[in-house]
Order: C-alpha cells, then structure tokens, then sequence
C-alpha cells in the first residue's frame, strides 16, 4: 500500500473535523454550568445529575440500544437469507419482492410512518415497544437487502453446487462456502441497519404508544426549551458508543488470543493444528450463539421490565401532554401519593394529538387547547367532568372559566391559558412604535430583524387582526386580504417562520422582534432583561390549555384525582414556576406574578379585552384553505 | 439451485403485510376523496390536480434542487475521502470506515441542535468572528445552513457506500493502466472512477432519497419558510389532517424518484457498454 500523503491526510482530517466539532460542541457544552449554549461560563456536572434523575431518559436510552440491536440482528438475518434465496427463485417472484422492498426506502419517512401507524391500529396491536421493534424490522430488512444482494449476484453460481458435488449438504454449503464471502457486504449492510434504526425519529413516533419512547423522541420533546440535558444526553450516546466499539474491539482478540492458546497447545500435545476452516467457522458460530445469547437476555429483560411496569396490580393513568408543559417531580409525587402509575407521554401539536387518537391510540387524559377541545366534543372522544370529584375547583380563575370552546366547562377543566403578543428589544424597539399594534411587524424600519411564528393560524390570526377582521372568519375575501398582508410583510419584511426555536433565539437576542405566546414570553424575559412584551390594541388570540378525559378512560376516579391534585394551590404553584405559563389558579397566578415573574407582564394576560377572541374549531375547507395560502407565503 | 428457493418465503410474506398493505392504503386515500376509504370509495383525481398550483410546484422544485446540491456536494466532497480510505492498511480502513459512521449514532437532532447553536447570530461561530475582529455573518435560516446540516448528516452514507466499491478493487489495474501511458486524470476517469461508480450510484441514490424527504433539518436549520416536500407532506398529514392529498404528494414523490433511479441505471448499463 502506496503511504498516503500530506494533503491526503489532511483532507481526512478536515472532513472528520467536520463530522465531529458539533459533537464535541455537544459534549462540551454538557459541563457548562449555565443554560447558555453558546457561552461557556464554568464547568459543572449539573445536567449529568439531571439527567439520571430523569428516568424517561434513562428508559429512552435502554429502549433504542435494545431495538437498535434486535433490529439489525433480525432484519440482517432476514435480508440475508433474502438475497441468496432471491438469486435462485423465479424471476416473478424475485421482481416483486425487490419491488416492494424499495417502497420504504423511496417513500418518505412521514408516509411509511403513517402507514404502519395505521396497521398496527387495523390489526389491534398493543402499541409500545413490540411495534416499535417490528417497524424498526420492517425499515431496516430493505436496506440490509438491498446491500447484500448485488454481492450475491456476484457470486459464481456454480460454487454452492461445486460445494454440494464435493458432498457438502445444502446448509454446510451455505455457512461454509457462501455467508462467509458475502461477509463484509452483511456486515455492511448491518451497520447500516444498527444506523437506521438507532437514529430514527419520526417511524418510532408515530408506531410507539403506551409511554415507550426511544432518545429521539425524548430529544425532540425536550427541543421546546433550553434544556442542556439534552447535551448531557450526547455526551452519555457518545460514552456508550466508545464502550461498545471497545468491547467490539476487545472480544475478538480475546477470544483470539485464547484460540491461539489452545491451539498450540494442541500442536504441542501432538494431536495436530486441526483444519483451520474447521476452526474458523466454529469460532465464527460461538460469537453469533454468544451474540443470540445477549440478545435473549436482553429481550427477557425487558419482558421483565414492561411486566413489572405494566398491568400489574397498580392503577394505571394514560397522559398525553404537551411536551415540556409539567413539572416532572409533580408527576412522580402524584404515583407515590395515589400508589399508581402515570404513563406520560407528549406531543408537538395539538394536530400531531389529534392524528394519533385518530389512528386508534388510548389515553386517560389529555391536554389539548380550546378550539381541539371543541373538535374532539363534536367529534365524540370525551366525557364530561363530574366536578362534584373536584375538591380544588373553587381555586379556579373566573376569568378563564366559560370561553365560549366550551361554555359551560362540561368537559374542561382550565391548566394554563394566555395570549399572543409581540416581544420586542427594548433596546431597539422605541415605546412610541408600539402604538403601531401589528402593523409594527409590517415597520421597514424592522425588516429582516423579525420572527413570525410558524403556524398558519398564528400567522392569520396576525393578519386578520391588523386588517381589523375577526381571527375566526370564514369570509373568502377576508382570508384573502389576510393572505396579501402576509405576502406583503414576507416581500418587505423578509421574516423568519420560526417554530420554538425562536425562545432561544429570543435569549439569545439574535433579532428585535418576535410574535411569541405569552407564557414563552415570561419564560424567555426571565433569561433576558432586554425585552417587553405587548398584546396589540387591535386584539389578539386569547387561548386556554384544557385537561380532559377521553371515553376510553376506565379508572375515572383516578382521572379526577389527577385533574384535582393540578388544581391544588401548592402544586400549581410548583408547575407555573417550572412551565413558565400563566397559572389557571387565581392565587397562583397572583403569587408567581409578584414573586417569581415580578415585572414581567407577559406572565398577566389581559383579560375581557373586546378585541381578543379564542379560536374556534374550523371546519376541513378553511383549514385545508389555510394550509394552501400559508404554504404560498412560505414559498417564495 | 432449487435448495435456496424457500429462503426468500418469509420475507416475502413479511412484505405483503408491512409492505403492501400500507402502501395499498396510501395508494387508496391518494385516489379518494375524504373520510375513510375503504368503507366509502369516491375515486377522484382532485389530489393529484391540487397539485399543479404554483405553490407546490415551486416547493417541488426547490426540493429537488437542493437535494441535487446537497448529494453533488457529498459525492464532490466524498469521493477523495472514500478513496484515501480505500488505499490504507486494511485495519486500519475499518477504523476509517468506523469513524465514518459513529457520528450517524449520535441522533440526527442533538446534532442539528449543535449546529443551530454553532450558526445562530449571537452563536459560537459569529462569537469567535467578533473575537477576530470581523464582522458577524448571518447563517442561520438560509441555504447554507440548510446545506451545512444535510451534509454532516448524509455524507457518511456517500463515504461508506463509494467506499465498499473501492476497497475490492483490484490495484494492480492502476498501475498497469499506468505502465500502459494513461495521465493519472485518463485512469482516474476510464479505471477508478468506472470501477467504483456501482458505489457511487447507490451513494448518491441514498443521500439524495434522504436529502429530499428530510423534514427536520429544513425545518430546525432553514426556518418555516425553508418549505420542502418532506415539510409539505408533513403539514398535510399533521397539521391540515388531509391525508388524501397528503399521500398524492408522496405518490408523486415516489414516481418522480422511481424515474430517476431508472435513468440512472440506464446511465449505468450504458456506462458499460460504451
């Protein structure tokens, strides 16, 4: 081999320098003792001892190593015996199945998702980790297959009959003669599968339910707000790799070493070095039975787990939340307390809720906001409250009782609530601009220095109210004079449609402006003393997040236990103070907003503001209406 | 060789199930109008006709686009990388190969998370910028840092494919390609590059496949306005709840995939023949 020169080298250099400074960033931003992730301001173990706290992660971690390694110890073993059947079977056959084996790999992840999420529920499977493994099977067989296969085709055909002819049976000629050729395209092909599966987010999300959640979906709850757990969190992915690879390292020269042992060994007591073939693929057989092994262990270990956690003779609640919207230790307070289990789980989006309830997912309680709250009553998936269970009911805000989503509060009961208004710089933003109300956001003199939020119903909701127009029109010609504000604002303004990222770029102070809820708001001025926040005169979205319980829900005594112990003074308190959203809590809300959001009025929504409306449930032609004008103002 | 035969049985069963059945319900709802279809079929077009509106024409096109780019760029920058690897020891190549790949195990998000804070204005980069003395670069939410994310995800996948096809290549055909007077740019094209372009087919088929249907990194590095298929179906399946135009888009997606892949096979085959 040709010794590789000084630019090659350096090449090689930079590209894993390219690689590996995020992770390293990562890492090392897991020590530092502040929230900042780009200011480096001490070292500190605090987000490690977060994290072991926090089971959900732990848990996570275990759930996507076990499924990682059953994946693509299964779907290699399948693909495999795939290919080298496929190279002898009828042409047919061998055209449709390598047909649909490309229908995962060409189809987007979201549709592939949405399809099996549909089959699972069809079928009446058990969602959790059982469908999760099977998914990660079913994405991961068609890249191991299609790896392997053209090696195969490579093969001599003739060799498995010369092997045959030499008296060979058929399984001897297959393990002697031609898995061990195909040896580095299988193992390609299972490294790519072990990669698939181990980094895969969106299949995972959509398959799993009953509180099984592998590190993507936990990262990808935990996004919403800073939270340098989450670097922790790399940081230990990293750790755990390196003790992989080394034992990967390590194994075989071990098991070598000992070979070589016993090998001279037996030449020196004479009885000969044996055939090396013989003694190579039995070596090959004891690490795939050691590896068989390890993975019967690990499967019986999580029947373990999933039995103990499972239905055992304790109550069980199903959540499903919002991500980042609770404080954790009030949910295990709650298990001790009431002696059962809570299986949390959260969403991004009230959609993203309503799209798994339609596919047939059970949960006890949910947390969606008003105008979901009114879909899924007309659509039948709740049960009205028996408020006479809730002892803390009296503790309530009148204020946020009675939106017209649900007039008499049958089937609501009121957790957070707010509205949405511009934060702006103080530093940039003079006070006398503010007069502009929404029009501010169409201010030349801000262009390019603004975030919008990304959701078609924020957005016209912006638009509509600057027009002057009701936020929950259904008038063509209003959604369409809406629809030129944006394009108009997008042309002269040049926003960015950010999602939550726009808290941290907010801490951050990257721009002056920025539409933003209320409770992001006092979340983000407690970070950062430069900015105010202001609810336009023109009127804006006042919403409120509901807790409710759904049909499926057995045990609803437990669930208004549950909806009780949110409404206890001292609980309450401890969520607002975590959440940074307002209180629905009348004393709460007064005590975290002259102790813990002292001088941050984003934290005090006005209320029975004449201009200020709550969203309404909008019917398929508006929203699909929506959808299209709001992919057009994003399009440029 | 009739003994191999039944190997291939069960994952052909295995396909009917997981495959086909939910593709076939894809296939339905794209062709059918709202509410469930299978219990009430109204055939229609209408999806497939929504789509040629402006809007999503363009948010096809931009898709494209940049998954051209992104998959030129890892093929460019990928290619020498596979190449230097494909030439060391061979222990040493796995190691290589497996530091290729180990970044791929930390999940997508936590480093496209490190890469928003790294781009962002006030972030790491523009930090040190202002250190020297240089005046800050806006590159969160553009191109770039849309491009910057893709590769560092999909690179490793061009790097490991192109690199099985070279790693069996037999060496002795340089040199005496070499010995027979062709430039090193006439071996380049008419030995290396011919011999390793099976890798280099599946490369760029995997990356662009994952480049256009990525709906995170657009999303968390480009901004809302940075709006590509993945996103579009995204929104339709989630947000809009409207599955039926929501699987036309993805069928189309398909198609316009399968087509690719067909003219790059026949590039192929047309490759070795001339």
């Amino acid at each position: 081999m040709k010794k590789s020169g000084f630019f090659s080298k350096l090449y090689v250099i930079l590209c894993f320098a390219f690689f590996y400074f995020p992770i390293l960033i990562t890492v090392i931003f897991s020590f530092n003792s502040s929230k900042s992730l780009s200011r480096f301001t001490g070292f500190s173990l605090r987000w490690y001892e977060a994290l072991i706290k926090n089971t959900d992660i732990m848990n996570a971690v275990y759930v996507s190593i076990t499924i990682a390694v059953l994946a693509t110890v299964i779907s290699t073993f399948l693909g495999t015996i795939t290919a080298i059947g496929l190279s002898h079977s009828k042409k047919i056959i061998r055209e449709t199945i390598l047909t649909m084996n490309d229908i995962p790999i060409l189809n987007p992840d979201i549709v592939t998702a949405i399809g099996w999420m549909l089959l699972f529920s069809s079928l009446g499977f058990k969602k959790g980790y059982v469908t999760m493994l099977l998914a990660h099977i079913g994405f991961c067989t068609p890249f191991v297959l299609t790896t392997v296969y053209p090696k195969v085709r490579e093969l001599d055909p003739n060799l498995a009959e010369a092997a045959m002819d030499l008296g060979a049976t058929p399984y001897e000629a297959l393990r002697k003669v031609i898995l061990p050729i195909l040896k580095p395209g299988i193992f390609a092909g299972a490294l790519l599968a072990f990669t698939m599966s181990f980094d895969d987010f969106v299949i995972s999300y959509f398959v799993t339910g009953n509180g099984v959640k592998n590190i993507s979906i936990v990262a990808y709850n935990m996004s919403k707000r800073i939270n340098p757990t989450i670097n922790a969190l790399s940081a230990l992915v990293v750790a755990v790799i390196a003790v992989i690879l080394a034992c990967m390292k390590l194994v075989p020269r071990i098991s070598a070493r000992r070979e070589k042992k016993r090998r001279a060994a037996a030449l020196a007591s004479g009885k000969g070095g044996g055939d090396y073939t013989e003694e190579g693929s039995k070596h090959h057989l004891r690490r795939i039975a050691a590896a068989a092994a390890v993975c019967l262990f690990m499967w019986v270990f999580v029947l373990y787990l999933r039995g103990r956690s499972g239905t055992g003779e304790t109550a069980q609640l199903r959540v499903y939340n919002a991500g980042e919207y609770v404080d954790p230790d009030l949910i295990s307070e709650f298990e001790e307390e009431y002696g059962c289990k809570i299986i949390y789980e959260t969403f991004e989006s009230n959609e993203m809720m309503y799209t798994k309830l339609q596919a047939g997912d059970k949960y006890d309680i949910l947390v969606p906001s008003d105008y979901m709250v009114e879909r899924l009553v007309q659509e039948d998936y709740l049960q009205p409250i028996d408020w006479s269970l809730l002892s803390n009911a009296d503790n309530l805000d009148p204020s946020v009782m009675g939106l017209e989503t649900d007039p008499d509060n049958t089937y609501s009961v009121p957790y957070f609530w707010g509205n949405v208004g511009i934060l702006y710089d103080k530093n940039v933003v003079s006070s006398e601009d503010l007069s502009e109300g929404w029009n501010l956001l169409m201010d030349t003199r801000y262009a390019g220095n603004l975030y919008m939020y990304d959701s078609e119903r924020d957005s016209f909701m912006v638009a509509l109210k600057a027009l002057g127009y009701s936020m929950n029109t259904t008038d063509e010609n209003e959604i369409r004079a809406a629809y030129d504000w944006l394009i108009r604002q997008r042309d002269e303004m040049d926003p960015i449609y950010a999602g939550d990222d726009v808290i941290d770029n907010m801490i951050a102070g990257n721009k002056a402006l920025a539409v933003v809820y209320s409770g992001d708001a006092a979340y983000i001025m407690q970070e950062n003393e430069n900015l105010g926040y202001y609810a336009p005169e023109e009127g804006t979205n006042e919403w409120c997040d509901y807790m409710v319980i759904t049909k499926d829900c057995k045990n609803t005594d437990l669930a208004h236990e549950f909806i009780d112990y949110f409404l206890r003074e001292d609980v309450a308190l401890r969520n607002t103070q975590y959440v940074g959203y307002t209180s629905a809590i009348k004393s709460v809300r007064e005590q975290a907003a002259a102790e813990d959001f002292a001088g941050i009025d984003a934290y005090i929504p006005r209320t029975g503001y004449n201009n200020d409306e709550v969203f309404r449930y909008q019917d398929r032609t508006v929203r699909k209406l929506f959808a299209q004008l709001w992919t057009m103002v994003k399009s440029k | 060789m009739k003994h191999f035969r039944r190997l291939s049985t069960p994952y052909l069963i295995w396909c009917l199930l997981f495959i086909l059945v939910p593709f076939v319900l894809i296939f339905l709802y794209a062709f059918t109008t709202t509410g469930n279809p299978v219990r009430t079929l109204h055939f229609t077009l209408s999806n497939f006709a929504k789509i040629n509106d402006p809007a999503y024409i363009k948010v096809f096109v931009k898709s494209l686009g940049l998954g051209a780019l992104t998959t030129a760029i890892c093929l460019v920058l990928g290619y020498p990388l596979a190449y230097i690897i494909s030439r060391q020891e061979e222990a040493r190549q796995n190691a290589l190969i497996m530091a290729v790949t180990v970044p791929t195990w930390i999940n997508m998000l936590l480093r496209t998370y490190a890469w928003m804070n790294l781009l962002s204005d006030n972030g790491i980069i523009n930090g040190f910028l202002k250190f020297l003395g240089i005046d800050p670069v806006t590159m969160m939410y553009t191109s770039f840092s849309v491009i910057i994310g893709m590769i560092c995800n999909f690179m490793p996948f061009m790097v490991i494919s192109i690199h099985t096809s070279l790693e069996k290549m037999d060496y002795s055909l340089i040199e005496a390609a070499m010995d027979l007077g062709a430039t090193p740019a006439q071996t380049f094209t008419k030995v290396i590059l011919r011999l390793s372009m099976p890798g280099v087919l599946n490369g760029v088929v995997i990356v662009f496949l994952m480049a256009i249907s990525s709906f995170m990194i657009p999303k968390l590095l480009g901004g809302g306005q940075y709006m590509l298929i993945g996103n579009l179906i995204e929104q339709q399946f989630i947000s809009v709840g409207d599955w039926n135009f929501g699987s036309a888009v993805s069928l189309i997606l398909a198609v316009i995939i399968l087509l690719l892949m067909r003219l790059m096979k026949k590039m192929d085959v047309q490759r070795e023949d001339g």
